[in-house]
């Protein structure tokens, strides 16, 4: 009796503790859930590189060019800029930041902006709203920011849009939130998500597939992201299916086998997942030897690592068709992906990520936000730097397949031309250059009925 | 609804599914029986040792089938090595405490153990990590579908597994002591029983088991610390179906649940919610279960 009057009360015990381990699954898996929308398109095109390493070997590029005076510290009244980042177990978006810092650090070395040096002040969040906008509160109110560029982060273009809106603020950034495109006060240098599935499903459908199957994580937002790709299905006149699941994913097996039987053997499958949970799909994929049984699979900008080449191995050579938001640097050595690795190898040591994504992006934000403060005449105040950032365009770049624009737009996607890459023995490589995104996703064609289809840079210089 | 065709390839890989979860379940079993300690840093433990293998072929120069199988036996020792110096230094103290403090203890060790992992390998910049056992590349066809030999080591394995402790635990002396002990620690040690070594030696072996499931899962599910870490959810409900007594019901169970969850797969209406099969299962056998004791009570007071 005693026995089982205790086993009875650690019964109930067990589901209390599961209670609580359902609740920190839950958190964990929306922590899951976020980064795997925020890689979507924060990752872009994740370590496309050989990543951990920042060497420069075959620079040519000295940093001293990133500044109008080589060798010559700025030392007049700094130039405050904010940025807004996450950072927490599993969603480490730092190196994006740190990677501004760096071309901050650079320019200021070199001369700096008219002078004066740019001080980046980073605040970070753990995906807490009132946090997100406190801390915008902090670098306008405490720390005199006059620009808002970085923004590597889940929540913030949704939380402080009608703040930076109240302020005439424009930011610049990286982010994950629809907001960070489908609004005037926010630019992107990455795609997102939705663009992101896009182009991979414009991939697939080029290959003439009888049906499209597009799976992501079940998280809030799957409904934005999946319009892009159901409208260029749609307009190409192919069934397509749209599913979600959970993650992270436990069955992964269950989950390849469905994606393939519905399918059918002249689909597509195309994913968008964090690496390590499409990795399982496809690992399983295979494991079952399903990975033929289907015309092809693609994959948004997340799973473009050569972590997902190198573990996925040979058998999936030029089978995945991946979305690519950012030049390769494997592939491509011209003087501005020179200066890139030169300024990551000299300033970037706290780029724990070393070449990649993220401090790719943060070359982008840092260099094009520099330009933009260069054309600033008299004094730096918030009106007189955000009117420069809204000014910028035709900032050409070897990272980006076009040229960049801000621009005064109802919304803002810069960053519409792709490159789509594939695994080859354990590296990820170009394997279609330079395309536009279909205007058949209607956020493009409003995009570019406002600002016009940007001339390509395709093939980029190098 | 889905043809047959689906309905096999689906119990094919739902057996895979339930045989990860047995594996896990009788680990957790195991060490309850032995100990009255349901470990729910089982996963954790796990998961490090996989990742601990991952870095050592990876890193470490651990190349080739050699190299494999002896990465492997670093992760197994790992699991054995934490969870002997977890239950040697917090054992003693957590000894005469509720159940439900030393389940929420191990649950700390768990946490812990996650933001190791999260710092040592960390899953921002597009990380992802894979373990691939040398029978992957073996396989053998049913239906439609390969099977992988590790999929049938994962089935086998669980299976010897429950046979060997259960077998263990009944027919040997240190089996029976820490039956014995996880009944009643101090009657226990009144009657001689070398109460630390045996503990010891429960902690040692279940930990060695979350190692050798550890790296099994990594290769069956996925080498991330997060879902290694929690699938102990699922398989909890495992445990609890068998009211973290019996190891053959635990197994069955577990294979139960794993058919099931798969087989809800295809199905459009209910695929998202097929992740609630475990808690269901558990929630019914918990109903089912506690309604017989009702009756069964009631007839004694008749």
């Amino acid at each position: 009796m005693y026995h089982h009057s205790a086993r009875v009360r650690l019964s109930l015990a067990a589901i209390s503790v599961t209670g609580l381990l359902v609740l920190a699954g839950c958190g964990s898996s929306s922590s899951s859930s976020t980064s795997s929308a925020a890689s979507s398109s924060a990752t872009t095109s994740a370590a496309t590189s050989s990543a951990g390493t920042a060497s420069s070997s075959g620079t040519s590029v000295s940093t001293s060019s990133c500044g109008p005076k080589p060798g010559v510290k700025a030392t007049g009244t700094p130039i405050n800029i904010g940025t807004i980042d996450t950072k927490q177990p599993g969603t480490d978006f730092s190196d994006g930041p740190n990677m501004i810092t760096a071309y901050y650090n650079c320019v200021n070395a070199n001369g700096g902006v008219n002078g004066h040096p740019v001080k980046l002040f980073v605040e970070y969040d753990q995906t807490q709203p009132a946090q997100v906008a406190a801390a915008a509160k902090k670098l306008i109110q405490t720390d005199h920011v006059v620009g808002i560029v970085g923004v590597f982060d889940l929540l913030e273009c949704t939380v402080d849009q009608s703040y930076w809106k109240s302020l005439g603020i424009y930011e610049m950034g990286a982010g994950i939130a629809p907001e960070c495109w489908s609004t005037p006060n926010s630019a992107a240098v990455n795609m997102g998500p939705r663009y992101s599935s896009d182009g991979a499903v414009q991939y697939g459908l080029s290959q003439h597939p009888s049906k499209v199957v597009f799976v992501q994580s079940n998280v809030p937002g799957t409904g934005y992201i999946a319009a892009g790709p159901a409208a260029l299905a749609g307009a190409a006149h192919v069934p397509i299916t749209e599913l979600t699941e959970n993650v992270p994913i436990n069955d992964a097996n269950s989950v390849a086998l469905d994606l393939v039987n519905k399918a059918g053997s002249g689909g597509w499958v195309v994913l968008n997942f964090t690496p390590p949970e499409a990795l399982v799909i496809l690992q399983a994929a295979q494991k079952l030897g399903l990975e033929d049984r289907v015309k092809g699979w693609g994959c948004s900008t997340p799973c473009n690592t050569d972590f997902l080449a190198s573990a996925l191995g040979p058998k999936w050579n030029h089978k995945l068709f991946v979305n690519a938001e950012l030049t390769s640097a494997d592939d491509h050595n011209g003087p501005e992906m020179q200066l890139y690795k030169a300024i990551l190898k000299q300033y970037g040591q706290s780029v724990a990520g070393g070449i990649g994504s993220f401090s790719q992006m943060g070359f982008l934000l840092g260099k094009f936000s520099v330009d933009a403060l260069g054309t600033v005449k008299g004094a730096y105040t918030i009106k007189s730097v955000n009117d420069a950032f809204k000014a910028i365009k035709d900032e050409k770049t070897e990272l980006l397949c076009q040229p960049w624009v801000y621009g005064p737009y109802p919304l803002h996607i810069p960053n519409n031309a792709d490159f789509t890459t594939t695994p080859e023995n354990g590296k990820m490589v170009t394997a279609q250059q330079c395309f536009n995104i279909s205007s058949a996703d209607p956020q493009i064609a409003q995009y570019r009925a406002a600002a016009g289809t940007a001339p390509s840079t395709n093939p980029p210089t190098s | 609804m889905p043809s047959w065709t689906d309905v096999e390839q689906f119990l094919i890989t739902g057996l895979s599914l339930g045989g990860v979860y047995a594996l896990s379940g009788v680990g957790m079993v195991v060490l309850y029986r032995a100990t009255g300690v349901l470990n729910l840093a089982f996963g954790a433990v796990g998961a490090m040792g996989a990742l601990i293998a991952w870095q050592a072929i990876n890193h470490w120069g651990f190349s080739g089938s050699g190299g494999f199988w002896l990465a492997y036996l670093v992760a197994v020792l790992f699991g054995g090595l934490v969870t002997l110096a977890y239950g040697m230094v917090f054992g003693p103290a957590l000894a005469q405490r509720d159940p439900l403090v030393k389940a929420t203890a191990t649950l700390g060790l768990a946490l812990i153990l996650l933001g190791v992992m999260d710092l040592l390998w960390p899953s921002s910049g597009g990380a992802s990590r894979a373990i691939t056992f040398p029978t992957d590349n073996n396989t053998f066809q049913i239906g439609q579908i390969s099977v992988t030999y590790t999929n049938v080591i994962a089935l086998v394995l669980g299976l010897v597994i429950t046979v060997v402790t259960g077998a263990f635990l009944r027919f040997t002396k240190l089996g029976t002591a820490m039956r014995a002990m996880a009944d009643d620690r101090e009657i226990t040690a009144a009657l001689g029983v070398p109460v630390r070594r045996v503990t010891a030696a429960a902690w040692f072996g279940c930990g060695c088991l979350s190692g050798i499931a550890g790296v099994l899962l990594a290769d069956l599910v996925a080498l991330d610390a997060t879902t290694l870490t929690f699938l102990v959810l699922s398989t909890l409900a495992a445990t609890l179906i068998a009211q973290l007594r019996s190891i053959p019901i635990t197994f069955v169970a577990a294979i139960v649940i794993g058919v099931i969850t798969s087989e809800a797969t295809p199905i459009s209406s209910i695929s998202n919610y097929r992740d609630m099969t475990p808690f269901v299962l558990a929630v019914i056998a918990l109903l089912v279960l506690n309604r017989r004791r009702v009756i069964s009570i009631g007839r004694q007071g008749v």
